[in-house]
């Protein structure tokens, strides 16, 4: 091979190995920076994958959408759900569409795979939330605790813009989920020490 | 310098076999290659460092620092990435060796990897393992060719079948169709490294896990019928004959992972296939087209090689173990008269491709492959030992027969050794 060809070559296959990340983080940011944050109430369990960590899986209550449109039964694909904000502040679904509408509302793309009886179904994209691997586990078992005792509320808080949605953080009544598994650990520790 | 050696060609000089001249010559081959090894030995040493410390980064990366701020991790996220890009080109600019090149290559590769992990959980970006698995190999697969790389290769295709399994045999549906051409992508460098340096170590390697990642990710193409059976069936037979090929039957047995694959697989399947359930449910199943085609695809690839092996007078001595998957091909294309010519057929040719083997093995004199095939007979009698409704003496006398067969067959090859032996001494003996 030539080798101003072969340079050119490496140096392009260089350029998309660091086009490829940053573009991810531009998004992103650009999303968080100037998006509309929605708050999706959620329950977390805790996963691990080999080369992130242990994240946390999000299972909203927000997924499915009523609809008289006999054209959704047996529908499998993706999904545009267009969002709006309920009278407590939390995320909605305004409507959903097979194709992009031309409305000004926010939307993401989901995956839907079960329609029937007038109800398009779909799973939200952003449903991992990535945590610190001594988290990971006690987020799940501090949440599901939290929830039994009281009326705690646990949601994520998600930027959107043009399609793109970011989870920035997961929260549980206002506390950042971190800060709220901290608390639990301690307790757990002083309760462990008292004993 | 091998004190052993020196012993040994000291012994050989005492004994007038070599002239003192022929002793500085051996000696002064050993010293030259014994100058070659340290390299390779960096080599080695130099891709595991890089593999090492790449892999740390990735699971340091996994850790999640959640007490350091959004930016600092980007930051951090594309300084392995960095790094190994600038490794890289000092490498080429410099025209470093295979050690600098291998090392930096690895590292880069790793590096690509835990550079998009790190950001997809920086931002909670969606998306499972295989699609993760699919962006990093093609981002980092023209290192094959741009670097030249030999680990580049081996990473590229454990990460493939990776892929592959993630998405085919964990979401069920999904057929991991990119697999055919991140399999195809190394195979232009695969078949140039055959006819330029086939005796190399790498070719070696690959040609064992080239083989045994299609092994691995056949499954998850079907839909789980009998006919995943008939197209390993297939893919066994394709792998023997191309273990069959000029280029690969010179080569060490050990180094031909095609024909040892490709054999046992065969045998494997071939004994589930003695049993009734297969011939039964295979009447009674319905196909997808997809099964279908790739199954009829293996066939006829099978056929091609078979056909050019022909063509280019390679194959004098009939061998059953080549055209075993074509007869049960056969068989299963007759399955609708009935289970019974196919249970009965199919236990023939187990027994034959055993009997086939033990005269292989007795006619290249390897204890190895006699003794393989009377492992397949035995097999084939223990599967039947189970499963038929024959009396106890009759399966009593079968059992003896085989353990007599075991000594008679070895006994017989020990003979025809010794009389080789025998024949070879005498033969020295008259040129003296």
């Amino acid at each position: 091979m030539n080798k101003s060809i072969y340079i050119i070559s490496l140096f392009l296959l260089f350029s998309v190995q660091l086009f490829v990340p940053a573009q991810m983080v531009y998004q992103q940011e650009d999303a968080l920076d100037t998006g509309t944050a929605y708050k999706f109430k959620t329950q977390p369990i805790d996963p691990n994958d080999p080369f992130r960590g242990k994240f946390i899986v999000l299972n909203y209550e927000m997924n499915s959408f009523e609809t008289n449109d006999q054209s959704w039964n047996n529908y499998k694909g993706n999904v545009f759900v267009y969002l709006k904000k309920d009278a407590e502040g939390f995320a909605a679904v305004k409507t959903v569409s097979k194709t992009q509408l031309p409305t000004p509302d926010d939307y993401f793309m989901a995956e839907s795979n079960y329609n029937f009886n007038g109800k398009v179904n779909f799973d939200l994209p952003f449903n991992r939330f990535y945590m610190n691997e001594n988290k990971a586990y006690d987020a799940e078992v501090s949440v599901q605790e939290a929830q039994v005792d009281t009326t705690k509320t646990c949601y994520a808080l998600v930027y959107v813009k043009d399609g793109t949605a970011v989870l920035d953080n997961v929260f549980i009544d206002d506390k950042p989920i971190q800060e709220f598994v901290e608390a639990y650990q301690d307790k757990r520790e002083t309760i462990e020490q008292g004993n | 310098m091998n004190t052993k050696l020196e012993k040994q060609l000291a012994e050989l000089l005492e004994a007038n076999i070599i002239t003192s001249d022929t002793a500085q010559k051996i000696l002064a081959f050993y010293h030259t290659r014994a100058q070659a090894k340290p390299n390779r030995l960096f080599t080695i040493f130099g891709v595991l460092g890089a593999l090492l410390s790449g892999l740390g980064i990735i699971l340091i990366i996994a850790h999640n620092w959640d007490d350091l701020q959004r930016s600092t991790k980007t930051f951090l996220a594309f300084l392995p990435l960095i790094i190994g890009q600038m490794a890289c080109a000092y490498g080429v600019f410099k025209n470093k060796k295979t050690a600098w090149v291998e090392s930096s290559a690895t590292f880069l590769i790793l590096a690509v990897g835990a550079t998009i992990s790190l950001v997809s959980q920086i931002y909670n970006i969606p998306g499972n393992l295989s699609s993760f698995l699919l962006i990093w190999t093609a981002i980092t697969a023209p290192f094959i060719y741009l670097m030249r790389s030999n680990l580049a290769v081996i990473i590229h295709l454990v990460l493939a079948t990776w892929y592959a399994c993630d998405l085919g045999y964990f979401y069920n549906s999904h057929v991991p169709w990119w697999y055919l051409l991140q399999f195809a992508w190394i195979l232009p460098f695969y078949i140039s490294l055959q006819k330029r340096h086939s005796e190399s170590n790498l070719a070696g390697i690959l040609n064992w896990i080239l083989p045994l990642s299609l092994v691995i990710v056949l499954g998850s193409f079907t839909n789980g019928d009998t006919l995943v059976l008939l197209m390993y069936i297939a893919l066994f037979g394709l792998l023997y004959n191309i273990g069959q090929l000029p280029l690969f039957k010179v080569q060490k047995l050990r180094r031909n992972g095609y024909t040892i694959m490709g054999s046992l697989g065969t045998v494997f399947l071939l004994t589930i296939l003695t049993f009734e359930w297969f011939w039964k449910d295979a009447i009674n199943e319905s196909f997808h087209a997809r099964g279908l085609i790739i199954t009829a695809l293996l066939f006829l690839s099978g056929i091609a090689v078979i056909g050019y092996l022909r063509l280019k007078k390679r194959l004098k001595d009939f061998n059953l173990f080549q055209y075993a998957f074509l007869i049960i091909g056969l068989l299963y294309l007759t399955k609708d008269l009935g289970a019974v010519h196919g249970i009965v057929l199919t236990n023939f040719l187990v027994a034959g491709l055993g009997l086939f083997a033990v005269r292989i093995g007795i006619n290249k004199s390897s204890y190895g492959i006699l003794n393989y095939g009377l492992l397949i007979i035995t097999v084939l009698i223990v599967c039947r030992f189970f499963d038929t409704n024959l009396d106890f003496v009759f399966r009593g006398i079968l059992f003896i027969s085989v353990g007599a067969g075991f000594f008679f067959a070895n006994y017989l090859l020990l003979k025809k050794q010794r009389k080789n032996n025998i024949n070879s001494t005498s033969n020295t003996a008259s040129h003296e």
